[in-house]
């Protein structure tokens, strides 16, 4: 006999699972710190890289002056002045990533509460279920 | 207006009947619009710029995740970039990368609005982006909409200066890079329009989220003034060139197209019918949840007129009829009470004494007769 109110609850806990859900668990698989320690390290991973295609566009885009005027140049000052510029952009972006990412974490685990207390729900659905056959 | 809104109940019920079919016909029409828009204007390599081509690629996307045709589309512009010259090619492609590397990985759903800011801009309704994005985005769609501003310049100032790209060929790589990002950089009226695009999408988003009757059409005329203010003071700060009567008849065409589109897409409420299987120790369910739907049809008031008129004389002895019928359903009422409590007092107290049933007769029977009286009065 099929339990119409199981069916319903599975049917919604099934539809969760299939779209939002498995992003959340995803997320809620880690330890809060894990997690934002890991998207930190990929943001300053893609920080790194985003910096690097723009001092090569830069480069590119003055070429001919650094060509012309390579041994003027202070090098250690314009190295200086590079990890200064890589420092602050990286801590921008990596600043703006851990509040994105924190809260997406509280998000994902408000929502997977809702998912665990459906899930209890429906093992109070079916111990009740099995108690109703063996009577 | 009742004909509209059962027009757009019959729209949400045939979106999700038909929601399996519907989906992949949007997606197909969709990359094939881009595909032909991109080859229309930038179509640099005559090879991929057929149309048995563009209706395969189409297809493909037809059945794929939304955002590969953003990846198609990028795919195709970078392949027509490369053709006219692999230094336009190579900026216009950090440029993407640095989209994704750096926004994208946030909000991977809002990179559809950078294909769409571009395509808008190509039909000339670039200003519903903003509002548009303003009702159904947050804060944060001002990213998004700003690098779809940067591609639509990039790819028009690509379009507008092929020839003079070509014509450089002879004087190098260096010289060539320096025009292209030139040319991105020094054009004041893309800057203009991306802060003119993120205020507005702001001013929307505040105004339509405020507690007060039609936010959303004053959200959509606020948003659209200060649209033009901003673009008219950027345009006298800056001498930006954009053309002022284009500027305004482009915000009263796309206040129509945004309020249409309100109407009959965002009220929707449409939510989507759930395919699910699960099974338990007994059964496989395959489960197809489909969300109740009712049309709301007109209401018919049909009003009767008599022929025959009655007299104020007629109406007010039909109205002492009624309230002396009502008295007495009343007093039948009150007397069927007084016997229930009396057979119940009598299970309890079994007092037969014929002169207290006449006595209580004699209360039951004056009680109903004041209360008459009072009605009537």
């Amino acid at each position: 006999m099929i339990n119409e109110e199981r069916v319903k609850l599975m049917t919604r806990l099934a539809a969760y699972e299939e779209g939002e859900g498995k992003r959340n668990e995803a997320i809620g698989s880690y330890f809060r710190g894990d997690y934002l320690s890991l998207q930190i390290m990929k943001s300053i991973i893609y920080a790194t890289i985003s910096f690097g295609l723009i001092l090569g566009l830069f480069v590119l885009y003055d070429s001919e002056f650094f060509v012309q005027e390579i041994y003027q140049i202070d090098l250690i000052q314009y190295a200086k002045n590079i990890i200064f510029y890589y420092i602050a952009f990286t801590a921008v972006y990596t600043v703006i990533s851990y509040v994105v990412y924190a809260f997406r974490y509280r998000k994902a685990k408000k929502r997977l509460k809702v998912y665990f207390n459906n899930l209890k729900r429906l093992q109070v659905l079916y111990q009740r279920e099995r108690k109703d056959k063996t009577q | 207006m009742t004909r509209l809104l059962v027009l757009r109940e019959q729209l949400k019920l045939l979106c999700s009947k038909y929601e399996i079919y519907l989906i992949p016909i949007g997606k197909f029409l969709t990359a094939m619009f881009t595909f032909l828009i991109i080859n229309g204007n930038i179509g640099y390599m005559e090879k991929l710029a057929k149309f048995p081509l563009v209706i395969i690629m189409a297809l493909l996307c037809s059945f794929l995740p939304l955002n590969f045709i953003i990846i198609m589309a990028a795919g195709l512009t970078l392949a027509h970039l490369y053709a006219l010259s692999l230094e336009c090619a190579a900026v216009v492609g950090i440029l993407f990368l640095l989209m994704f590397l750096l926004y994208f990985r946030f909000s991977p759903k809002d990179t559809f609005v950078v294909l769409l800011t571009p395509i808008c801009g190509a039909l000339g309704v670039p200003y519903a982006i903003p509002m548009t994005m303003g009702l159904i985005g947050s804060p944060s769609s001002v990213v998004s909409v700003g690098c779809g501003v940067v591609v639509y310049y990039i790819l028009d100032y690509v379009k507008d200066c092929a020839s003079a790209l070509t014509a450089l060929d002879a004087e190098g790589m260096t010289s060539k890079f320096k025009t292209v990002i030139d040319g991105v950089i020094g054009n004041k009226a893309m800057f203009v329009m991306i802060v003119a695009f993120a205020a507005t999408i702001i001013i929307v988003y505040f105004i339509r989220r405020m507690n007060i009757d039609h936010s959303w059409t004053i959200a959509i005329i606020v948003g659209g003034l200060a649209n033009i203010l901003m673009l008219l003071v950027g345009d006298l700060v800056l001498v930006t060139n954009i053309s002022i009567i284009g500027t305004i008849l482009g915000s009263i065409f796309a206040f129509a197209f945004v309020k249409v589109l309100q109407f009959f897409v965002f009220n929707l409420d449409y939510t989507r019918t759930e395919r699910v299987q699960f099974e338990d120790d007994e059964y496989y369910y395959y489960v197809k949840a489909v969300p109740k739907i009712t049309i709301a049809t007109p209401n018919k008031k049909v009003k009767k007129v008599s022929a025959s008129k009655e007299t104020a004389e007629e109406r007010v002895v039909r109205r002492s009829s009624a309230t002396v019928q009502r008295s007495e359903n009343a007093v039948s009422r009150e007397r069927k009470t007084a016997s229930s409590q009396q057979a119940r007092r009598a299970d309890g107290v079994r007092s037969t004494t014929g002169t207290g049933e006449a006595m209580r007769d004699e209360m039951l029977k004056e009680r109903a007769k004041r209360y008459v009286d009072n009605h009537s009065k």
